[in-house]
């Protein structure tokens, strides 16, 4: 098989890029996409011409690295899967292809399709977690959870981080990211005592980080290699209400222990 | 001359831990905040190490090379954790999963370490659930557990196909709040390149800023490698393209002993490859071979479709040879009946290399919906990468590289011969000797990173002599003198062929002479081809770019010259080790039957290897007592 | 969320409105009398005018600062951007949105303030009722009229069926049963108010209202 790929190219965070036109040659059906790029690599580098950057790690669609816009769809034609499940076969013969980088301003690219998504990562410290020291947890067994809450979690916390909701959004909005994690988490009982910091925090870390809103469009979905559902931003939605209620309803500063009462 | 102290604590095996943990010294609070770690890698080890230490109060420099802590390579694993929790009141217990594991291992693991790790795998489960991994539940709301590589008892804890990405995950959370706090300071998109020794003792590293190729020294108090296994020296690998042996060669180079390198791990059931352009090589769940029957075609010369073929032309050869386990042999024995047919030219599919993995016997029997119900994402993932449909043909699957058990060798403290130097997770050799068992490898690195490391690291701090050093300290000068000339050197040879071509080349020579079984011929023989690959990759090497930028190819190509040292290594050791054991099948060593034949008189020992510039490794050997379970032969017939 | 807030205000709004002109059928009395109705109270009627007025104010500055933020959130566009299930009416708030404030100005100006067609403005039924049926009446036999207020309607009606929904998900309503219930709400509500209007439009056109 050939192909015709108009791929972007762009040196550094701060310069011009463009779309350059490349020639793929003996591709085969059974090629992967990525491997399908990583002999066009191969050729440029055979010229002594830089190979074309592009972030990639696992293989197997889970790592999250993948990150290319295949004919303006994050991640290509197929649903469920990442850029590096997708293969060759998917497309016709002679096909022209355009691959572009995740773009939003939280996402500045780096190098011709690398881009920088450490401010999902930033979300996350903002308030991704529960805070439990290493050591002293109760048995497993102690803290009971139904199996359908259990699969709930599971269904939010199977985010691979990838960033293709946000590149999907026209507003650049990574909700579903957020509501992912705000759901598995405060699904969970172990959850539960930090929900309101955690959504209000990580809601905050997003829109400081230059997100875009949330339109309910519901493309993330459509992109998201782990089918996330948008239910989840719903839910979000919801938690963040309770925080502001819940929030509002408790002493602004909590007693210090030490307060003796006289 | 590196001195092989196991430090492995006195008295009964059961209160070892306890109270090795008890005679260790402490840190004081308000000292731990004077004190700075570097912990390189965020995968299970290195991220639960990382949040684990700076929950204590030690500032911790956490390094990666991925955007993200969270892309670690231990996101990928399937399975699931063993614990020794017995919630199925199955039989279970702490010294079960020990002697299963001491057995599993091919009685080549310490036994005091692989207690350990039994008695720590139930905190894990704990701790785990505090954290939020959703682990899969009974309708009760109690953990469920399911038996997973072939022993007798149910103690795999699971996440659905994603207990890895769970538990990195949760690990991940702990760092991201460690981060928020201050106490972590993350370094991602940084590779380390060399180490900075002061006095003999670990006190940093050299990295780069693989964004701005930047090259800068970061010294600490110690440094932690959490770095993972090798097995992509041999290209094609189930590992992500990544992954890489760099920093624990590094460190070999500077001193620390590396330990039975020659034991990796072949998995049976990977989807065969599929031509020159294969990048990495795909798993399949084991649990496949619970219905599947494997086979190839009788006579080599049979090219049927594999439907056209009578039973009778059929060879199910795992059945045929191991009538007791069939199809369900352990991976390391499975792998290598494999190689057999394949070598026999039975083997099926592009090059002869796969077999068939047959389901129409049991869709036959039970239906194609209960296939469909059990395996349906697994065959979805053939179909995508093959396309074959394999309700309708048999798989084909093929052996591929996929777990190190060995690497750099470390006490029962997991500290290597270089003081203040730790390794954890796959990058040590650790807890599985020969041959590891399926989720083992999660319940190690969470072991060594939550619990095990934060004690005895407490005690190197406490009670070394610890000067505060500057960056810019003359040894972290040299180093970075030394990682700037290596760099350089890899941009001016501008040769002709690319960095994946040598590496290629290196993986084909290696799975040739020092994959699943091994003679004394075709490692001699590697021993003397890797070294002219070697001069070759450096006349040769075609490296675009600067090193003052984003230059993915200048990053790999680094990774790729240090496989062509290490290889030889890893062949020096196969080499030496004139026994068969676990996943190092020598052919020289196996019985009639072609069984493997384990030489514990002579061989009962870890091959730890000190470095020698210019010169063959030397080789020092820790012996192993079995006092607590005395060896036996795995017959698995 | 504020955006969600204001909007489903509106939409009760829009549903009452459409509910008071259905009375049109009922003749000249019902309409008339409806209106007077709502006259006699003069301080509740502008408090829910200004009410009404302030809120479609803040839908409209909330709508226009959210789409500024959300396009700073994408400073370079694809080239190729395809859409994978996105609804025509989602994409294409900002339009009908445009298209529904033009014609609720147009429509004041018309039937309630009478700037427009001003003949009318202060006509008095036999009742001593202003005769706004007598309004509706001659407005909707202008073909004019007819073409301008439905597609106004369908400004409405492609803005509602996405925003009621949209509204619901924002409002954090989420039911693993009632989800898809919820989710066809939207579209049947704003149906349900289109078709009620469009219906008073074309019976008068039609002449089956005179």
């Amino acid at each position: 098989m050939k192909f015709t790929l108009n791929i972007w190219r762009q040196n550094g965070p701060h310069e011009r890029g463009r779309f350059i036109t490349y020639e793929a040659q003996d591709v085969s059906p059974g090629m992967s996409f990525l491997e399908m790029l990583d002999g066009v690599n191969q050729r440029l580098l055979g010229n002594g011409e830089e190979p074309v950057a592009f972030e990639q790690d696992c293989r197997e669609g889970i790592c999250g690295s993948c990150s290319l816009v295949i004919n303006g769809i994050p991640h290509g034609p197929d649903q469920g899967i990442t850029t590096c499940q997708l293969y060759m076969r998917r497309f016709s013969d002679g096909a022209f292809i355009t691959i572009e980088p995740w773009r939003a301003k939280a996402f500045p690219i780096l190098k011709d399709l690398v881009v920088d998504r450490s401010a999902l990562d930033r979300i996350m410290q903002a308030g991704g977690y529960i805070s439990v020291n290493t050591g002293g947890a109760v048995d497993g067994n102690v803290i009971l959870i139904g199996k359908d809450q259990a699969e709930t979690a599971m269904d939010a916390a199977s985010c691979i981080g990838c960033g293709a909701c946000v590149a999907a959004c026209k507003n650049a909005s990574a909700m579903l990211f957020v509501a992912a994690k705000v759901s598995h988490l405060a699904t969970l009982p172990q959850g539960r005592p930090e929900r309101a910091r955690r959504v209000s925090a990580m809601l905050e870390a997003m829109d400081r980080e230059g997100f875009g809103s949330c339109g309910n469009q519901y493309e993330c979905e459509a992109v998201c290699p782990k089918n996330i559902s948008t239910r989840f931003i719903a839910n979000l939605n919801h938690e963040y209400l309770r925080a502001g209620i819940v929030e509002s309803s408790l002493p602004s500063e909590p007693e210090s222990p030490h307060a003796e009462s006289s | 001359m590196t001195r092989l102290d196991s430090k492995i604590p006195s008295g009964p095996l059961e209160s070892k831990w306890d109270r090795h943990r008890f005679s260790e010294k402490l840190v004081s609070p308000n000292n731990k905040r004077k004190l700075s770690v570097i912990v390189v890698g965020t995968g299970l080890a290195g991220a639960s190490a990382a949040s684990t230490l700076g929950q204590l109060g030690y500032h911790v420099e956490c390094f990666c090379f991925h955007d993200s802590p969270r892309r670690a390579h231990s996101i990928a694993a399937q399975g699931g954790i063993n614990a020794a929790k017995n919630y199925q009141d199955d039989g279970d217990s702490v010294g079960r999963l020990f002697y299963d594991t001491i057995k599993g291992g091919d009685f080549r693991s310490r036994e005091a370490n692989v207690y350990r790790l039994a008695q720590v795998s139930t905190q894990i489960i704990d701790q785990c659930v505090a954290l939020g991994i959703p682990f899969a539940r009974e309708y009760g709301g109690q953990l469920a557990n399911r038996s997973f590589g072939g022993v007798q008892v149910s103690r795999t804890f699971y996440c659905r196909g994603q207990t890895g990405q769970q538990l990195l995950l949760g690990a991940y959370s702990a760092l991201c709040w460690q981060i928020e706090r201050g106490q972590v300071t993350m370094h991602p998109r940084t590779e380390l390149l060399d180490l900075i020794l002061v006095d003999g003792q670990a006190r940093g590293i050299v990295s780069r800023d693989l964004v701005t190729g930047r090259i800068s020294a970061h010294t600490a108090h110690a440094v932690v490698l959490a770095t993972g296994g090798y097995s992509n020296v041999y290209y094609l690998s189930t590992n992500a393209n990544g992954c890489n042996v760099t920093a624990t060669y590094r460190a070999w180079k500077h001193g620390a002993a590396f330990a039975n390198p020659c034991f990796t791990q072949i998995h049976p059931t990977a989807i065969p490859p599929g031509g020159a352009h294969q990048a990495k090589l795909t798993l399949m769940s084991e649990s496949l071979r619970n219905d599947g029957r494997l086979w190839v075609p009788k006579v080599s010369s049979d090219h049927r479709l594999p439907g056209d073929i009578p039973p009778i032309d059929r060879d199910y050869f795992l059945e045929r040879r191991y009538p007791r386990f069939g199809n369900l042999a352990p991976r390391d024995i499975a792998s290598r009946a494999v190689k057999v047919v394949c070598d026999e030219g039975r083997g099926v599919g592009p090059g002869g290399q796969g077999v068939y993995l047959d389901f129409s016997e049991v869709i036959e029997q039970q239906g194609l919906e209960v296939v469909r119900e059990r395996y349906g994402n697994l065959f979805d993932m053939y179909h995508r990468i093959t396309g074959e449909d394999a309700y309708q043909v048999p798989m084909r699957i093929y052996p591929a590289p996929h777990y190190t058990m060995g690497g750099l060798w470390v006490d029962y403290n997991l500290m290597s011969t270089v003081p203040g130097l730790f390794v954890i997770g796959e990058a040590n050799f650790a807890d599985h000797g020969a041959n590891r068992l399926g989720a083992s490898s999660l319940m190690q690195g969470l072991a060594d990173g939550y619990f095990i490391l934060p004690y005895t690291i407490g005690h190197y701090l406490a009670t070394a002599k610890l000067l505060s050093i500057p960056d810019d300290h003359a040894e972290a000068r040299e180093a970075i003198q030394r990682v700037e000339t290596r760099v350089n050197r890899l941009l001016t040879v501008k040769g002709r062929r690319t960095a994946a071509m040598f590496h290629r080349e290196l993986g084909t020579l290696l799975w040739n002479h020092c994959g699943m079984s091994r003679n004394e011929g075709g490692l001699t023989s590697a021993l003397q081809s890797i070294p002219k690959l070697r001069e070759e990759f450096w006349r040769d090497v075609m490296v675009p770019g600067s090193g003052s930028a984003f230059n993915q190819e200048l990053e790999y190509a680094g990774r790729v010259a240090d496989y062509l040292e290490f290889a030889e290594l890893l062949c020096h050791d196969a080499l030496h080790r004139h026994e068969s054991c676990g996943a190092h099948f020598r052919e020289e060593y196996q019985t009639e039957d072609g069984e493997p034949r384990r030489d514990d008189g002579r061989f009962a020992y870890v091959a730890a290897w000190q470095y020698r510039d210019g010169a063959v490794p030397v080789l020092h050997k820790e012996p192993l007592a079995f006092e607590f379970v005395p060896p036996t032969m795995r017959s698995y017939q | 969320m504020g955006l969600a807030m204001t909007g489903l205000g509106l939409v009760v709004f829009v549903v009452f409105h459409m509910l008071g002109n259905l009375q049109l059928f009922e003749g000249p009395h019902a309409l008339n009398g409806y209106a007077a109705f709502l006259r006699d109270m003069p301080i509740v009627l502008w408090a829910v005018r200004i009410g009404l007025l302030s809120m479609a104010a803040l839908h409209i500055g909330l709508a226009l600062q959210l789409s500024m933020r959300n396009r700073r959130a994408r400073p370079v566009e694809y080239t190729i951007h395809r859409y994978r299930q996105a609804s025509i009416a989602s994409r294409t708030m900002a339009i009908s949105g445009m298209v529904l404030l033009l014609f609720v100005g147009f429509h004041l100006l018309h039937l309630t303030a009478g700037v427009i067609d001003p003949g009318f403005a202060d006509r008095r039924d036999p009742a001593g009722y202003r005769d706004v049926y007598g309004k509706v009446v001659h407005a909707f036999q202008n073909p004019f009229m007819v073409v301008l207020y439905l597609a106004g309607q369908l400004g409405l009606g492609l803005h509602l069926s996405h925003a009621i929904a949209s509204s619901v998900q924002t409002m954090g309503f989420e039911h693993a049963a009632l989800n898809r219930l919820l989710k066809a709400f939207g579209p049947v509500i704003g149906l349900i108010v289109v078709l009620g209007n469009v219906a008073i439009v074309l019976a008068v056109f039609f002449g089956i209202v005179r």
